[in-house]
């Protein structure tokens, strides 16, 4: 019993020390004006304003690069999930030549080390003249994610009894019908948990946004935080918002995969 | 159901975990009808797309920093559209310059330290999480996803903020509790100082994956074996080493290889907080390489030095997955 | 729309590698200018004046202008890329430090030829000489601008001081009876300075006779650890201790966070500072409009002022600019009188016009002028822009010094080593 609530204590601690420093982005977030930068000791906020909030999102460039991110995000995230899932089921449902070389291409290449790829990348969105164009991100983020996405839906595809997809081609359905009617519904929480992983990947990634976008109004979110000192000043209330505003869809995200997770798998067992 | 097990294993993670080979199936299973010539150009079809963009985007640029890193390409260069060529040069610029062999062994040392802590934690935690009250397991699972949430520039900020030197709630905690030398205390004065705290946040970002990975690694240990250990009068070590410790075996050392990878690579929490200062100190390859290249525009130079850098990450890769392959789990 | 028709005009010269037939695909078009792309620095010139610049030149020409203000810092690693590229922005401003490197790399156009549309013979010659490469121009100057001790002419007489110090000492003797008159408020720094101020450095070393680096037979060596530039390495840290109670972090320099911001918390008496700072500072706080003079850097010599690091842009077009006539319009507009006249007015050496009557009309451009004779540059040759290129031994120097981390021995002896290895 004694042993229990020492472990208990120490969960609690550790609960703790991974939720501070959200705890304290938020409320710093929230202090007025003037409140945020004092010597007083200040770790219970006495006051609270959504002012800061106000002040992060009408600075000159937050709505563009906010925009910029999703857009870059979501279009290199779709782009990798819709070619990631023909590439997991060619490699899961078909017997053909070469099928082990290519598997083994997808692992290494989800391997690969991007940020030793900065230079050549940089050479090659100049040659192609995208350099400067949000679309060179997309292609970034596009080229980083595929790989992982086609592997890990490969191993959702695996998952899912083959004899399912066979019922319904006897029942009349074509190969494709097959694919649309059994597999993708089956596979819906495996695309989201992937897709939710790309995401974050994509919105986090702050090295070629910061190298291959160099125009203000290009910028995504990260390379726009990391300038926030030349933005807010020392308005580290300013500051906090921002980053809560760049948390939030981040935190939105992981939370859809925890419903959804549950309630694809329940979805999954009545219709198995 | 399988579905479950792998959404399970394969759970959110913050950086792109190279999906665990979930083939709990037993390999993928094949059509064997003969069909037409459609049929039989079908898998390639499926497959061009995805094999067109990695070649073009992922083969084509391994293949262009190779040959880079054989010329001399400053800005001069690349605007006149030059090519010279330089041999071995960059290399040996590269490798006679002391700083790139300290900047190494700081990258090395950095990146052992900081996976070591982090699976270690991880481990300690995902343990923790079977023995704790349900309500006490879930609120640490709903804190380790908050910092699994926050995206690195944000927590990055934040920390920045926590470890501010005239302001910062930390300093500020520190003289509450009686130690007044931190009043104005600067964590970032020395190299070693910036990178602990570099450290610190990419430790608690990592944590969260690597503990709810192992954790559903440790569930998935059949029940019976524990009892079978309890039954023969194990204690909680013995039960580790013979129970635990051999089911769980492959997916540490897989979360301890992508670990390895990951914060080899770290460049944007580096960067953010100090540029690599003070004096250089807390620079590791991936900031000199983007110093070189993108600062000083020697792309020769910074080529040879991310050859450099995959050539020590391919080596890691390589061990790895012969390894993996050479396992029942890694058959693809 | 050009990156997406790039990646379309990309895919096919794929599709066509692929499939192995060998028509080569060229996208390069010469369609007419449309519009042109403009980089000014923020602070350089004010927005009354841009905003009238750009109406003017986009109906006179019928083509438009895409005007975007970039920030300081990290500017190096951002003109290298963008220069780099094969679609730069039409025109850029360059510090006068980075002209030459940027020249000497071949990526800026020659504009010797034209000079004569750009007021060729009223060019301001410190800023001439720094777009000058092998006797060819490379940019046309923008403007100059020097630092002056920024300060409250209100909290300076509460604390009793009558009149602008003349020399260093009277100067932290003005610095430590400001710090006591304002002794209640715990965030008052007497004077802002950050540990990384490196240019106010300079002007410190100078003064103490010493020298960033020095030429011989051909070759650059650091000269941060003469006797001389240690004297000015202390006198930094003499005002630096002296500042403030709670003192600016050693680690930041004046434009992480912009000093300007500081200043506007109205928490500071005096900042070392160029004149479009306090413009900043005042958009933030308008009643310091009133409250506000300069004086320049006193020299440790009583009644005569230091010498400054005499900071300036010039203006120049990208060699790969594909509008480089239309932005030659633009050069030759700005360089006319009118807007010559607006530069000094907002408290800038104009570089295109010798008339600077409109500059010594207010009390920061007069403590300016006072001090510009003193004027010094950075050693002028293509090398220097790597020492200041990523992490600058400057910066470092006086982190390392103002910490303790190192001795001032060590911390300048490794500066000027590494000075001595950038330029080499």
């Amino acid at each position: 019993m004694l042993k229990k609530s020492a472990a208990n204590l120490t969960g609690l601690a550790l609960a703790l020390f991974f939720l501070f420093p959200t705890y304290w982005m938020i409320t710093s977030a929230m202090k007025p004006k003037g409140t945020t930068i004092t010597s007083d000791y200040d770790l219970i906020p006495f006051s609270v304003t959504f002012s800061n909030f106000v002040t992060a999102w009408t600075k000159p460039g937050f709505l563009s690069s906010l925009g910029n991110s999703l857009l870059v995000t979501l279009t290199a995230v779709v782009a990798a999930i819709i070619i990631g899932i023909t590439a997991a089921v060619a490699m899961s449902r078909f017997a053909f030549r070469g099928r082990k070389s290519f598997v083994l291409l997808m692992l290494v290449a989800q391997m690969a080390p991007f940020e030793a790829l900065l230079i050549p990348m940089f050479l090659m969105m100049r040659d192609l003249q995208l350099y400067e164009h949000l679309s060179s991100l997309i292609l970034v983020y596009f080229a980083v994610t595929l790989p992982f996405c086609a592997w890990t839906l490969r191993g959702f595809v695996n998952g899912i009894p083959v004899e399912l997809e066979e019922a319904a081609m006897v029942d009349g359905c074509g190969r494709w019908g097959a694919f649309q009617k059994v597999t993708l519904p089956l596979l819906g929480p495996g695309l989201v948990a992937t897709s939710v992983f790309a995401f974050i990947t994509a919105w986090n990634e702050f090295l070629f946004a910061k190298v291959l976008i160099r125009s203000q109004d290009r910028e995504t979110l990260p390379v726009w935080l990391s300038g926030f000192q030349t933005a807010f000043g020392t308005d580290w209330g300013g500051a906090m918002a921002a980053s809560v505003l760049f948390t939030v869809p981040a935190l939105v995200f992981f939370l859809i995969v925890q419903r959804k997770m549950v309630a694809g798998v329940t979805a999954g067992a009545v219709k198995g | 159901m399988t579905a479950v097990k792998t959404t399970e294993t394969a759970a959110p993670a913050g950086d792109i975990p190279p999906a665990l080979p979930p083939d709990v199936t037993g390999g993928a299973r094949k059509r064997r009808r003969r069909g037409g010539a459609f049929d039989r150009a079908l898998p390639y079809l499926l497959l061009a797309p995805a094999l067109i963009a990695i070649l073009w985007l992922i083969g084509w640029p391994v293949v262009s920093v190779f040959v880079t890193s054989f010329r001399q390409l400053n800005l001069g260069e690349l605007v006149r559209g030059e090519i010279v060529w330089t041999g071995f040069d960059n290399y040996v610029t590269v490798l006679k310059d002391e700083r790139f062999w300290t900047v190494s062994l700081r990258t090395i040392v950095f990146t052992v330290g900081v996976v070591v802590a982090s699976v270690g934690m991880g481990l300690g935690i995902a343990l923790l999480m079977r023995v704790l009250t349900p309500w006490v397991r879930i609120a640490l699972q709903i804190a380790m996803l908050c910092a699994w949430a926050m995206p690195i520039l944000a927590s990055t900020t934040v920390y920045q903020w926590m470890f501010d030197q005239n302001y910062g709630i930390l300093n500020k905690t520190l003289v509450q509790l009686g130690f007044d030398s931190f009043a104005g205390y600067s964590w970032f004065s020395s190299g070693t100082s910036t990178l602990s705290v570099v450290g610190l946040l990419i430790v608690w970002q990592a944590i969260p994956f690597l503990a709810f990975s192992l954790y559903a690694g440790l569930v998935g240990i059949p029940r019976d074996l524990y009892e079978a250990a309890g039954i023969d009068g194990a204690t909680g070590w013995q039960t580790f080493r013979a129970v635990t410790w051999p089911e769980i075996r492959s997916l540490l050392m897989m979360v301890t290889f992508l670990s390895t990878l990951w914060d080899f690579k770290v460049f944007a929490q580096i960067w953010v907080f100090r540029e690599g200062g003070p004096s250089g100190e807390s620079t590791t390859l991936p900031v000199l390489q983007y110093l070189e290249g993108i600062a000083k525009s020697h792309f020769g130079v910074a080529a040879a030095i991310s050859v450099l850098m995959m050539l020590i990450l391919g080596l890691i890769t390589f061990q790895y997955l012969r390894k993996l392959l050479q396992t029942e789990e890694g058959k693809i | 729309m050009k990156g997406w028709r790039g990646l379309a005009a990309g895919a096919a010269a794929l599709a066509v590698a692929v499939s192995g037939c060998g028509t080569s695909t060229n996208s390069g078009s010469t369609t007419e200018t449309k519009e042109i792309t403009v980089w000014l620095m923020d602070g350089s010139a004010p927005t009354t004046l841009t905003d009238a610049l750009n109406k003017e030149f986009e109906s006179a020409n019928g083509i438009k202008v895409k005007y975007e203000v970039q920030k300081w810092t990290g500017i190096q690693e951002k003109l290298t890329t963008a220069l780099a590229s094969s679609t730069p922005p039409d025109v850029i401003e360059l510090g006068n430090t980075q002209t030459a490197s940027f020249a000497d790399q071949g990526t800026l156009a020659d504009l010797t030829a034209d000079a004569g549309q750009f007021n060729g013979g009223e060019w301001l010659g410190g800023l001439k000489d720094s777009l000058t490469l092998n006797g060819k121009q490379y940019g046309v100057p923008f403007y100059a601008a020097n630092r002056t001790v920024i300060y409250r002419t209100d909290l300076l007489q509460a604390a009793g001081v009558a009149k602008p110090p003349t020399s260093r000492a009277e100067w932290i003797d003005a610095i430590n009876k400001l710090k006591a008159a304002n002794a209640s408020n715990p965030e008052f720094q007497a004077l802002y300075l950050p540990g990384q101020s490196w240019y106010f450095l300079l002007s410190l070393i100078w003064d103490e006779g010493g020298d960033i680096a020095k030429l011989d037979n051909g070759k650059w060596s650091g000269t941060l650890d003469t006797p001389q530039a240690k004297a000015g390495f202390e006198a930094y840290k003499a005002l630096y201790d002296a500042s403030a109670t709670k003192k600016v972090p050693a680690d930041i320099d004046e434009a992480k966070p912009q000093q300007m911001e500081v200043f506007g918390t109205g928490n500071v008496g005096m900042m070392v500072g160029l004149p479009w700072e306090l413009g900043g500072a005042v958009k933030a706080k308008p009643d310091l409009a009133d409250k506000t003079s300069a004086f320049p850097i006193p020299s440790k010599k009583a009644g005569s002022a230091a010498p400054v690091f005499l900071g300036g842009s010039n203006l120049a077009i990208p060699a790969a600019s594909k509008n480089a006539a239309a932005a030659k319009k633009y050069l030759a507009l700005l360089s006319s009188k009118n807007y010559q006249d607006q530069l000094a007015a907002g408290g800038a050496v104009p570089g295109t016009s010798k008339d600077t009557s409109k500059l010594a009309s207010n009390a920061i451009g007069k403590a300016m002028a006072d001090s510009s004779p003193n004027g010094k540059v950075t050693p002028v040759t293509p090398k220097w822009a790597a020492v200041e290129a990523g992490q600058n031994p400057l910066k470092d120097a006086l982190t390392a010094y103002l910490t303790g981390a190192k001795t001032l021995d060590q911390a300048t002896k490794d500066a000027s080593d590494a000075i001595t290895k950038a330029m080499a």
